[in-house]
């Protein structure tokens, strides 16, 4: 038997041993043991290294007695709230959506921690079930309440042949040091049109992870938008793969990051059959002392002939002490595809500024403008008039604060 | 006497360590259209940016005065609520900031500085409808974002447009001329005549005289390397055409 090397455990890989034992998942826990957290080595986790920057893992997450009033509502849509981890009572559904609960573990297995951690503490899972046209935005409140702790929380979707939704997620908590394990699973069926988006908003002492696994269907259409403008220590991961012909999605993304903050959009797209088109297009904006990260990989499967995907990372620097780090990697296996990545990264144009500055409009206005202008691209694409209202505002109170 | 609308006493201006305006001296009473014509390199355009705002130039000596207001003590935003208009040579494309956006954004920050309300939406609309409609510009156009995929024509009609919606009492219009065909300099020039007033000045920066067939100035100065060098009548302009500039630079020298 190979001798595993002993390595020095951390206080939160210590308490995550012990959580994840304590879960009965004791495969995942004998891996940190024997391994810990993934550090920079690990080529997925390079610009994230989780054991320098996850201090400590507070306890698990109690289940709250009763959620208080949302933080954030979205005129008019149908909202659901899973407070650490739990499905709060559900009020009834719209006609097409059909809501129910499952015990956890949504996400399929994969080689990665985070993966490992939610399957293995979520307490249970909300099932949602969309058939047919829903014009009600479906939003899903997501909350850690009460002391710290350490909740993990799932929701699996299956959206219906030629079903059409829009699904907002968006993660609050109470102001302290939670760590947020959360997990989205989301399949889109036959030619079905869904726009999902998730916005991290928890407080900034929290770290908040979340992964979000996509199975794209024959000729659907999808539209993901996720955005950091929470935690201190943040990590999106969006996993998809397209499964069936015909089909096309616009992954979008959005890192606000100022003083102090780590946020980390990490995206792994598989082409995985023929015809089938994406688009990529991820935004950061860094002030303060921060770092901002993408990683972007598209993986071309071996007959996914005449994939066309194009990924796009755009940086803006809102300080000198901010960094932007973007790995975009293509790997493609078929021979007749069209695929293409950049990265740019810069300030705000002196020029641009200058010439609004010199219609009246005052620097910080000015500032402001330019901004929106350089988001416009990733946040215009949603048309619903009061979830654009939402995200508008989110971004505007970002920039607000940073004055 | 009454206080002249601008006021440029010995202004000197220059670029990191090089010097470009070295001693102009320019008053500009109200109502009158004086017009700067210099070859390429002389530092007229120097000049529009500097007395806009733009950070690049280091002022070293001299003054200048709007409405009897030290201009250069101002922030470009300042400037622009005083009544200073540059309308630029290459207007800038900005992406994702929608031309109406921009110019609500504009008036009203304007409006604002100076204490008056803000415009509502109707009103706005009105307003830049009355500024367009001399002007050929299209609903079209103002759909698009700021100046973007805007041939050489439409850049300069829509920066005429922002001067008729912001009405400033100083325009100062730099080459505004260049890029322009027969028929474009003439919906131009007229958009800027309809402007001329007894209460706005303005300062026409050219190279060639052909743009003071249509904007006729009251007074014409000649620039070369970094000062006005000689003044005179519409005349003066014609005999430049004729003569080019060397003449003068032996006046200068």
């Amino acid at each position: 038997m190979r001798q595993a090397q002993q390595i020095r455990l951390s206080a939160a890989e210590e308490t995550l041993i012990a959580q994840l034992k304590g879960a009965g998942a004791d495969s995942t826990a004998e891996r940190i043991s024997v391994a810990g957290l993934p550090t920079r080595r690990v080529e997925s986790y390079h610009y994230t290294d989780l054991k320098t920057l996850l201090r400590t893992v507070p306890p698990l997450a109690e289940a709250a007695n009763a959620a208080e009033a949302p933080a954030l509502r979205i005129a008019g849509a149908y909202q659901l709230t899973i407070v650490n981890g739990r499905l709060q009572a559900a009020p009834s559904a719209p006609a097409g959506v059909v809501v129910g609960t499952a015990a956890g573990d949504v996400l399929s297995p994969r080689d990665d921690v985070l993966v490992h951690i939610n399957s293995a503490l979520a307490p249970e899972s909300l099932n949602l079930h969309i058939d047919g046209v829903i014009e009600q935005v479906i939003h899903i409140d997501r909350r850690s309440d009460g002391p710290a702790a350490h909740s993990a929380s799932a929701v699996k979707i299956f959206v219906a042949e030629s079903a059409k939704v829009t699904i907002i997620e968006t993660f609050l908590g109470s102001n302290e040091a939670h760590v947020g394990n959360h997990a989205t699973f989301l399949a889109v069926g036959t030619g079905a049109e869904v726009t999902h988006i998730t916005v991290d908003l928890s407080a900034r002492a929290a770290t908040h992870f979340a992964s979000n696994q996509y199975e794209i269907g024959p000729a659907a259409n999808l539209r993901t938008l996720a955005i950091h403008a929470g935690a201190a220590l943040s990590r999106t991961q969006l996993f998809a793969r397209f499964s069936g012909e015909g089909a096309h999605a616009d992954f979008t993304g959005l890192n606000l990051v100022d003083d102090g903050k780590h946020c980390d959009i990490t995206l792994d797209v598989n082409h995985a059959v023929p015809n089938t088109t994406s688009k990529e297009m991820f935004k950061q904006i860094a002030r303060g002392r921060s770092k901002a990260v993408f990683q972007g990989r598209i993986v071309v499967s071996r007959d996914a002939q005449k994939t066309d995907a194009k990924m796009m990372m755009q940086g803006l620097m809102l300080s000198d002490e901010a960094e932007i780090l973007s790995k975009p990697e293509l790997e493609i296996y078929a021979d007749d595809v069209v695929c293409g990545h950049g990265s740019t990264c810069g300030e705000l144009d002196a020029d641009w500024l200058f010439y609004l500055m010199s219609r009246g409009i005052p620097r910080t206005e000015a500032e402001t403008m330019l901004v929106r202008g350089f988001l416009a691209e990733v946040l215009d694409p949603i048309k619903d008039e009061a979830l654009s209202t939402v995200l508008n505002g989110i971004v505007d109170g970002w920039l607000l604060n940073g004055k | 006497m009454t206080t002249p609308i601008l006021e440029i006493r010995n202004l000197h201006a220059r670029i990191e360590d090089r010097e470009i305006l070295k001693g102009v001296n320019l008053v500009i009473p109200a109502g009158e259209v004086h017009a700067v014509m210099g070859r390429n390199g002389s530092g007229k355009s120097t000049l529009s940016y500097v007395l806009a705002g733009k950070e690049d130039y280091e002022i070293t000596e001299g003054e200048v005065l709007i409405d009897g207001e030290d201009l250069l003590a101002m922030e470009p935003a300042e400037r622009a609520a005083a009544g200073v208009f540059l309308a630029f040579q290459y207007p800038i494309e900005i992406p994702g900031v929608a031309t109406m956006t921009f110019l609500k954004a504009a008036l009203n920050a304007q409006r604002k500085a100076r204490g008056e309300g803000e415009l509502s939406t109707p009103d706005f609309m009105r307003a830049v409808r009355q500024a367009g409609s001399d002007l050929n510009i299209d609903s079209e156009m103002l759909k698009r974002p700021l100046n973007v995929g805007f041939s050489g024509g439409e850049k300069k009609r829509a920066e005429v447009l922002q001067m008729a919606l912001l009405q400033p009492k100083m325009c100062i219009l730099d080459e505004t001329d260049s890029g322009l065909d027969i028929d474009a300099l003439q919906v131009v020039s007229r958009g800027v005549n309809a402007l001329r007033n007894a209460g706005r000045s303005m300062l026409v920066i050219t190279h060639y005289q052909r743009l003071l067939n249509h904007i006729v100035p009251d007074v014409v100065h000649v620039f070369s390397d970094g000062r006005i060098v000689e003044s005179g009548d519409k005349d003066l302009a014609l005999q430049l055409e004729a003569k080019g500039y060397a003449d003068f630079d032996n006046a200068a020298a």
